[in-house]
């Protein structure tokens, strides 16, 4: 069993584990936490494949800005308690037996692909250096580059519209300005 | 390494997300079960664009090279998803003082 | 690697783009809701007129979108209902709503991910248009402040949206796998070498599918539409009926008839299902709806199934027809919307249809125009629904699609039922007891004005069709 087989596997069985407990956690603070590890796991397997770039961007913008995101907000409205109402078991049931259906229809439908020889080179390949990667970014994709700009001017004032709502709209947007929280 | 190993990873990954998504009542863990269903995706993605390297690589230098640059913009498009979504969440608690998405029930009538 | 002269090609994506930078900007200096009304107004118009000047022929901009008289077809059919959508928020937005001028940003960027959508050709540059869309419209869906519902149809619309996009990706990614290409043309190439579809192929469609048909409202990805439709304001409303849908729409053709992904049986089935699905359920769903909007998101679901038959038909015929009847089905639904706008007032929207109880006595010219914006829909005669479900009909009998077609007919029967209870509604006596105290919203201008000209659209098209099919013909065979 080669290094990168053994590595294969742990990171595998770390991702499943904790998107496991994403679900499975009651409290949303550890949701985040097992989320992240998550993260970290996929983030391995980039390296695997030799896509650094793309690692460490899993890295800053998943594990640093999104989940940080996350975690305010969770401590902002103080939701640390789990006030989930109590779950019907048989619903619940009925979700994982849902998705383990899809599942089963996805792996019978894929696992006849003539894939079983292919493989994905692992270690080698500079593809998914940050040099080259840069270079067709902004050579062949600089429009969708320059339209993802504009996707964050959108969410930016989206976040914003929505998030200066007021809770009482007698008071807010009377001189334009509405007081913060 | 096989690339079935990683279509299952991948596939297994989806359907935890899937079936998060299906019995949280938590909408923030709604989000989380999302990144995960994208996460399981980018792997998917960037797993092929290594085999379609592999196979090409002697005619064409950067085969492959679009499905790590999709990978990319997967990730930007999350990251303002995810903003937008968290600024409607923090508005669905100022509103109702709950986060559970039961309360969405209203709607119907 | 695009030039300089590339630009040129992207011109209306541009002027939209930068007037979005300008509204926020003017915001910064001073709110002035008339003005930022007025530029997006006319930023729309220049929109539409700059496809003037994008040279003839078929362009390629970086190998991810593709100018052709298609993709300009449909950036002046949106830009026009972009046009029509602003013209129509501004007294209703100062009626329910203080601050308003954010609106219009968000209206420009999200015309903007369906201008780019229509001309990719690329799936990063569809996922990103699809995406700059929706992350507006989610703002959009729950901007009013004013209304509860609206917060809560937007997280809706986000976590099902999300979860779809997911779908979306994961079956691109496998469509990736087959081809080893993510733009049309190549994975019409990486197609053609294979021979016959694999299981990981059809696989990827089907999930791609799925993406797609929840941005159309197709039926089995439907349940979202009644909710949001509601819970949104109707200029918002409006724009889901048809911007949204229409450009996904547009790339839905582009993608199935440039890599000839249709001509698998399985494929060719599972549209079929859900078009049947959605012009019955739609349709049938419909018939009980006593809210005004709710019954016009079944009736969108249906018309959408209605467009799918010319769509399943793979012909030119077929898919001149289909652009017809999107035309139609566009100036269709603004009309109603904006009657909907037209009679709201201060403290919400007309939504019940005992709101039109007795208009005819009260306002007979809007009577009129939204008995015939109901007639065009239902198809009758004269109207240009009728001619647009007639395109329809001969392009699935020319091929022989006949479970397609005599579903169409059956569906559009019952569909008259509830067109046509609301005309009846409209013409019964006075409902004395409502006598509202506000005052409707709608103006002579602009609503009565757009609003007519809208129904005089509908009857040109209804009796002169030949104008606009001459327009379609000379775009309808690019694509292939």
């Amino acid at each position: 069993m080669s290094i990168t087989l053994i590595l294969f596997w742990f990171l595998s069985v770390l991702a499943l584990f904790s998107a496991a407990m994403v679900v499975a956690s009651k409290n949303p603070v550890y949701s985040v936490l097992w989320l992240i590890l998550v993260f970290f796991a996929i983030s391995g397997h980039y390296l695997l494949l030799n896509a650094q770039f793309l690692a460490i961007v899993n890295i800053i913008v998943y594990a640093g800005a999104i989940m940080v995101l996350f975690l305010f907000v969770i401590m902002l409205m103080n939701l640390n308690k789990s006030n989930e109402p109590k779950r019907n078991k048989w619903l619940n049931l009925a979700g994982v037996l849902a998705g383990g259906c899809l599942l089963l229809v996805l792996v019978a439908a894929l696992k006849n692909a003539e894939t079983k020889a292919t493989l994905a080179e692992t270690g080698t390949g500079n593809i998914g250096l940050i040099e080259n990667l840069g270079k067709a970014l902004f050579t062949d994709y600089v429009v969708p580059f320059e339209i993802s700009s504009v996707l964050f001017l959108s969410a930016m004032v989206g976040a914003v519209v929505l998030g200066k709502k007021e809770s009482s709209p007698d008071t807010a947007g009377q001189s334009g300005k509405s007081s913060e929280k | 390494m096989p690339v079935n190993y990683y279509i299952f990873l991948s596939l297994a990954l989806f359907a935890i997300g899937i079936v998060g998504v299906l019995i949280r009542r938590n909408a923030i863990t709604f989000f989380m079960c999302i990144e995960i269903m994208l996460n399981a995706v980018n792997l998917l993605l960037v797993a092929f664009s290594k085999m379609h390297h592999a196979k090409q690589a002697a005619t064409l230098a950067t085969a492959g090279i679009d499905g790590q640059i999709f990978v990319f913009f997967i990730m930007v498009v999350a990251a303002a998803e995810v903003s937008v979504g968290l600024a409607i969440i923090v508005m669905l608690f100022r509103n109702v003082h709950s986060v559970n998405v039961n309360f969405l029930n209203r709607l119907k009538h | 690697m695009i030039s300089l002269t590339g630009l040129n090609l992207i011109l209306p994506q541009l002027i939209i783009a930068l007037a979005a930078i300008i509204v926020m900007l003017s915001i910064a200096v001073k709110r002035c809701h008339r003005f930022t009304n007025l530029f997006t107004l006319l930023s729309f118009a220049a929109a539409a007129i700059s496809v003037l000047y994008i040279p003839r022929g078929s362009f390629g901009v970086s190998s991810l979108f593709v100018v052709d008289g298609f993709g300009k077809f449909f950036t002046v059919l949106i830009a026009c209902a972009g046009f029509v959508i602003t013209l129509m928020s501004y007294h209703y937005l100062n009626a329910r709503e203080k601050r308003n001028e954010e609106y219009y940003i968000l209206l420009l960027l999200s015309s903007l991910g369906a201008l780019t959508m229509v001309i990719s050709n690329h799936f990063v540059s569809f996922f990103l248009s699809l995406e700059v869309l929706s992350v507006s419209l989610y703002a959009l869906i729950g901007y009013l402040k004013e209304e509860p519902a609206g917060i809560e149809s937007g997280i809706k619309y986000l976590v099902l949206a999300a979860v779809s996009s997911s779908f979306l990706l994961f079956g691109i990614a496998l469509i990736y796998m087959q081809t080893g290409h993510l733009d049309l043309s190549g994975i019409a190439a990486g197609l053609s070498s294979s021979g016959e579809f694999s299981g990981v192929f059809i696989a990827g469609l089907a999930m791609v599918i799925v993406g797609i048909g929840f941005k159309m409202a197709l039926v089995p990805f439907h349940l979202w539409t009644p909710d949001i439709y509601a819970g949104a304001s109707a200029p918002v409303s409006a724009f889901v009926a048809t911007v949204s849908k229409g450009a996904v729409f547009a790339f839905l053709l582009r993608l199935f008839y440039s890599t000839g992904g249709l001509e698998n049986k399985n494929v060719w089935t599972v549209f079929t299902i859900i078009a049947v699905a959605s012009m019955l359920f739609g349709n049938w769903l419909a018939l009980r709806q006593q809210n005004i909007k709710r019954l016009l998101a079944y009736s969108s679901i249906g018309h959408l199934g209605y467009l799918m038959v010319a769509f399943l038909a793979i012909t030119d015929r077929g898919m001149q027809a289909a652009t017809f009847y999107l035309v139609v089905y566009f100036t269709g639904m603004l009309a109603a919307f904006g009657t909907v706008i037209y009679m709201s007032n201060k403290k919400g929207e007309a939504l019940y249809i005992d709101d039109y109880r007795g208009l005819f006595w009260k306002k007979p010219w809007l009577a009129a125009i939204f008995t015939t914006v109901m007639l065009s829909l239902a198809g009758i005669p004269l109207t240009a629904g009728f001619l647009g479900k007639l395109y329809l009909l001969t392009a699935g009998t020319e091929v022989g699609i006949w479970l397609l077609v005599i579903v169409l007919v059956v569906s559009s029967g019952i569909g008259l039922f509830y067109y046509l209870r609301v005309v009846a509604v409209m013409f019964a006596g006075k409902n004395e007891n409502e006598a509202s105290s506000e005052p409707v919203i709608g103006k002579i201008f602009p609503h009565g004005l757009v609003l007519t000209l809208l129904f005089l659209l509908l009857l040109w098209f209804g009796v002169y069709p030949s104008s606009l099919l001459e327009i379609i013909q000379q775009i309808a065979s690019v694509i292939r």
